[in-house]
């Protein structure tokens, strides 16, 4: 009996677990469709539309990758409950097209899982919210410790860098960050 | 969708346990999957309460929205720290037909456990009449009364010692102001508020406001000019130095390296936008803003993503709806009996006369110092090599460039062939920034005129700088001594000019002012500079009232340009009869008569008029066309008349009750600025010791810092002109970059593994029945059969 009980408990940890882990990609992919409604919209009437009434940020710009067909909304802010939904635009860095470095934050098992299929010489679009896009072609990538990004957002040029966890087939975090540098087409 | 595939998921891992129990297997699925949806409704219903649990786990870097929350901590002499006061700002702007009304909050923070004195320097616009002074401490509102300079800093001085708390605005230059409040105690917050009235900038069909936010640092020539006088004593020898900058002190506060530090003096702007007539186009050029509409004729403007750090200039456009902007405008107000009127002429644009325009002749200036650096010499240069590229056969020009060094592209101006021209360009193309800022040399330069008696060409200067000097009173003297025939047009680069500068160097040359604060600001701002050096100007005006006896000014009516309108203010005795202005566009007359009486109701005119009288009595100061003790005697009466912040008159304001307890030591800081957007740090400041790692330093600071406020009074802030070395207790030197990894995967994986084992061990329980069954199935028959 007592056995029956412990599986009956490991099974319902299990479940537990895997719909926790299920609901963190299903939020994920359910916020993008929103999200996708939301930027559409700020595409067409020039303001900011908030995703959903509830929401603390407000969709900022779009990324395409043509070759893989992968496409996210991009989030204004980087906290911990933007990026549940999409990628963030890194606090206190240009908007793209501006003089000087974009960067885009997503995690590595969502909004960014693309990243581990984008090559050297991959061209990237960027749509900002005033419906202007700026295309980019992937020039090289590297992996930095979070807090020694060398990334300065002023440097000069226009480009952008996508950022997301390394290595990308982890499962626990760590301090490794994974960077796309781009840099615009003229 | 992928939704339904990891949805799913239990019941895939279940399809391999089927045949063991497959209802209720399903069941679980189903019971998981009603989970899931409740909780993302849940989530998008309250997105609080649901708050991503791996968002909570503070990771090892700082937002910047939290650093600027942090510990400031600035490095005085010493290994000492003084922990600097936070500051917050509010601006709010009321734009009413022709003028408008700014109210600025400053909320000065103490994080301390000591008294402190705050000392900010900060930009406003140089045309606003500041007339109001609030402190807020509290629940208890004390108002400020404007002073003689000297007496005001008494007060402030007493009462600082005292230790009542107290305010006082000064103006050091008509664009930057000094705020300092004493007696902030530990963990207190101060309010100040001040406020100004301006008028409204126009230019052809576009109305504008510009705010600027940060003072950009500042180059002041080092005293060159020795005076050696004979004392009256004869005793011997005694020297007096010149300084240009005599005020230096006052306008250098510490500015901070963007590399080193999070942006500080966060601000939130707002806008209530009512111009009077149906709005068309509404543009913030430098920030994101969010219009809302309120009413038809109503709009309200608030920056898009919350507070900004205080680091370039708030500059609003607006245009009317379709129709073209009024040509005409004319306001009045009534204060104390007496009457003021506001008129705004347009000169109509008018086609160029039959005969060829003349040739130009003009002299090209360009900036190349260090505070240039970064995205200001780009705007430059574009502008310039523009400008090169509208030079038409028959001109003649030349290019000088200047830091503290200067040099003349050609020994006297060249005729604008394609060579030539290419020559410039090359010349342009190849300047970097760096390097002081000694901006007559290349002015006298600019204005010597060897052919100052040819009256078949026209003559112009085109200066391109951020005007990010000391000496702008030495400037000006230049420009008023050696103008001759030539006109001098400004060209202000950058995120935070020196506005004052460009458009009082503008007035005395009468040229005009563009602002260009952006690459992509150069053709649309040049091109409607060249439209206005191409056309005709308006000369010889003149304004005469046809009744009323008026107190006028400007006292001299300046050339117009294509566009601009003609700006008059007047005190009158009495509103009646009309006021006619009369002028020459190109070489035709041109007449304007206006109804007095039928002047539209304005607001604050009266202080608009009293701070156009106080810049013409400046202006006539540097002209030397009165003596400065006569200038002076003028302004101080006009700031104590109308209440206003001048050279010559602060802002004072004093709490009645003292608050410090005596004994308690009382720390002065000046609180440290942003530098302006674009602009290199090291350009401007030199080469800084390399930084110490941020997390060691950061420390360090910390044990520094407890170790300095056990009882040793903190330091003031007495070396100033140099950056001070500045550290956040929380920072990095470059963009942290979020946690971008879930738990997602590592939970699938560990339930995943749970309910195999769960499965497993239910399996092996079956099998283990299924094997007793079977044993006694097996027993059975052989009993049977025996």
């Amino acid at each position: 009996m007592i056995r029956l009980v412990f599986i009956v408990l490991l099974a319902a940890a299990g479940l537990t677990l895997t719909g926790q882990g299920a609901y963190i990609h299903a939020k994920a992919l359910l916020a993008q469709v929103l999200l996708d409604r939301a930027f559409t919209e700020t595409l067409k009437t020039g303001r900011d539309v908030k995703p959903w009434p509830s929401a603390d940020t407000w969709p900022v710009a779009r990324i395409d990758i043509p070759r893989l067909g992968a496409h996210a909304i991009v989030l204004a802010g980087s906290t911990g409950q933007a990026l549940a939904f999409g990628p963030g635009h890194v606090e206190n860095t240009p908007d793209a097209g501006e003089p000087g470095i974009a960067v885009y934050s997503a995690h590595r098992d969502t909004h960014f899982r693309f990243l581990k299929d984008v090559e050297i010489g991959d061209e990237i679009t960027v749509t900002r919210r005033d419906g202007k896009a700026f295309r980019y072609r992937v020039t090289h990538t590297s992996v930095v410790r979070f807090d020694e990004s060398g990334i300065d957002p002023l440097s000069k040029g226009r480009g952008i860098i996508l950022s997301t966890c390394w290595p990308l087939d982890a499962i626990t975090p760590g301090p490794l960050r994974y960077l796309v540098h781009a840099s615009i087409l003229e | 969708m992928n939704v339904s595939v990891e949805i799913e998921t239990p019941s895939r891992l279940t399809t391999r346990t089927r045949a063991v129990s497959l209802d209720r297997a399903a069941l679980h699925a189903l019971q998981c999957l009603i989970a899931i949806v409740a909780a993302i409704a849940a989530f998008f219903a309250n997105g609080q309460a649901y708050a991503n649990p791996q968002a909570d786990q503070a990771p090892a870097y700082v937002k910047p929205s939290q650093a600027r929350a942090g510990s400031l901590l600035l490095r005085a002499d010493g290994d000492r720290y003084v922990d600097a006061p936070r500051l917050g700002t509010d601006i709010d702007l009321t734009v009413s037909g022709p003028t408008l009304r700014a109210r600025i909050t400053q909320a000065f923070h103490n994080p301390t456990d000591k008294w402190v004195e705050a000392i900010y320097v900060y930009p406003l616009p140089h045309g606003g009449a500041v007339d109001t002074l609030k402190m807020v401490i509290g629940d208890r509102i004390v108002v400020g009364d404007v002073k003689e300079r000297q007496q005001a800093r008494v007060l402030y001085d007493q009462a600082k010692q005292t230790g009542q708390k107290a305010a006082l605005i000064e103006q050091e230059r008509p664009n930057i102001f000094t705020n300092s409040v004493a007696n902030i105690g530990p963990g207190e917050t101060v309010l100040v508020q001040i406020e100004y009235q301006e008028p409204v900038l126009q230019s052809g069909d576009t109305f504008s406001l510009r705010i600027p936010l940060v003072v950009g640092p500042r180059y002041n020539p080092a005293p060159v000019v020795q005076m050696v006088e004979l004392r009256p004593d004869n005793t011997g020898w005694g020297v007096v130095t010149n300084d240009p900058v005599p005020d230096r002190d006052r306008i250098t506060p510490p500015v901070l390296d963007p590399a080193q530090n999070a942006p500080v003096n966060p601000t939130t702007i707002s806008v209530k936008l009512q111009a009077g007539f149906p709005l068309g186009e509404i543009k913030s050029h430098h920030h994101q803003v969010r219009i809302d509409s309120d009413g038809d004729n109503i709009r309200i403007i608030k920056l898009a993503a919350g507070p900004v750090p205080a680091d370039r200039d708030f500059e609003l456009t607006w245009k009317p709806v379709s129709t073209k902007a009024p040509s005409v405008g004319l306001f009045r107000e009534q204060v104390a009996g007496t009457d003021y009127l506001l008129a705004f002429v347009t000169p109509p644009a008018i086609e160029q006369a039959e005969q060829k325009p003349l040739p130009r002749e003009v002299i090209f200036v360009i900036d190349n110092s260090g505070s240039m650096g970064g995205t200001s010499i780009l705007q430059a240069k574009a502008s310039l090599i523009y400008a090169l590229g509208r030079l038409k056969s028959g001109d003649r020009f030349n290019v000088i460039r200047f830091d503290h060094t200067m040099d003349v592209l050609f020994p006297d101006s060249v005729p604008a062939d394609s060579e030539r021209v290419a020559q410039a360009k090359a010349f342009v193309d190849a300047l970097k920034a760096s390097g002081g800022t000694e901006m007559i040399p290349p002015m006298r330069a600019a204005l010597t005129d060897p052919r100052s008696n040819d009256a078949d060409s026209v003559r112009q200067v085109i200066f391109l700088t951020d005007g990010l000097i000391g000496n702008e009173a030495q400037l000006f003297d230049t420009i008023t001594s050696m103008r001759g025939r030539s006109r001098v047009f400004m060209i202000g680069i950058g995120s935070a000019p020196n506005n004052f500068l460009m458009t009082r160097a503008a007035e005395l040359g009468r040229g005009t002012y563009t602002n260009i604060a952006s690459v992509e600001q150069v053709e649309e701002r040049m091109r409607g500079l060249f439209a206005k050096l191409e056309s005709p100007v308006v000369t010889g005006l003149t304004a005469t009232f046809s009744d009323a006896k008026a107190d006028m000014t400007p006292a001299a009516l300046p050339d117009i340009y294509l566009g601009e309108p003609l700006v008059l203010a007047a005190k009158l005795d009495k509103l009646a009869g009309s006021l006619k202005i009369e002028g020459r566009i190109g070489d035709r007359p041109w007449i304007v008569t206006l109804p007095v009486a039928n002047a539209a109701e304005g607001k604050g005119l009266s202080k608009l008029w009293a701070r156009r009288k106080i810049a013409d009595a400046e202006i006539a100061r540097t002209m030397r066309q009165a003596p400065p003790e006569d200038t002076d005697k003028s302004i101080l009466a006009l700031g104590l008349e109308h209440q206003l912040v001048t050279r010559l008159t602060s802002l004072v304001a004093i709490d009645k009750t003292p608050s410090r307890p005596e004994g308690a030591s009382l720390t002065s800081t000046e609180l440290p600025l942003n530098l302006p957007a674009g602009m290199e740090f090291e350009k401007v400041f030199g080469p800084q010791r390399a930084a110490p790692r941020p997390d060691r330093d950061a420390s360090q600071v910390r044990q520094q810092y407890a170790q300095a406020v056990t009882g040793i009074p903190a330091p003031a802030m007495q070396k100033r002109g140099a950056p001070q070395q500045v550290a956040m207790a929380v920072q990095s030197s470059n963009v942290p970059l979020p946690r971008t990894a879930t738990d997602a995967e590592l939970k699938l994986l560990a339930g995943a593994l749970m309910l195999m084992l769960a499965l497993g061990l239910m399996a092996w329980r079956r099998i283990l029945l299924a094997l007793t069954f079977l044993r006694f199935l097996v027993g059975r028959r052989w009993a049977l059969s025996v």
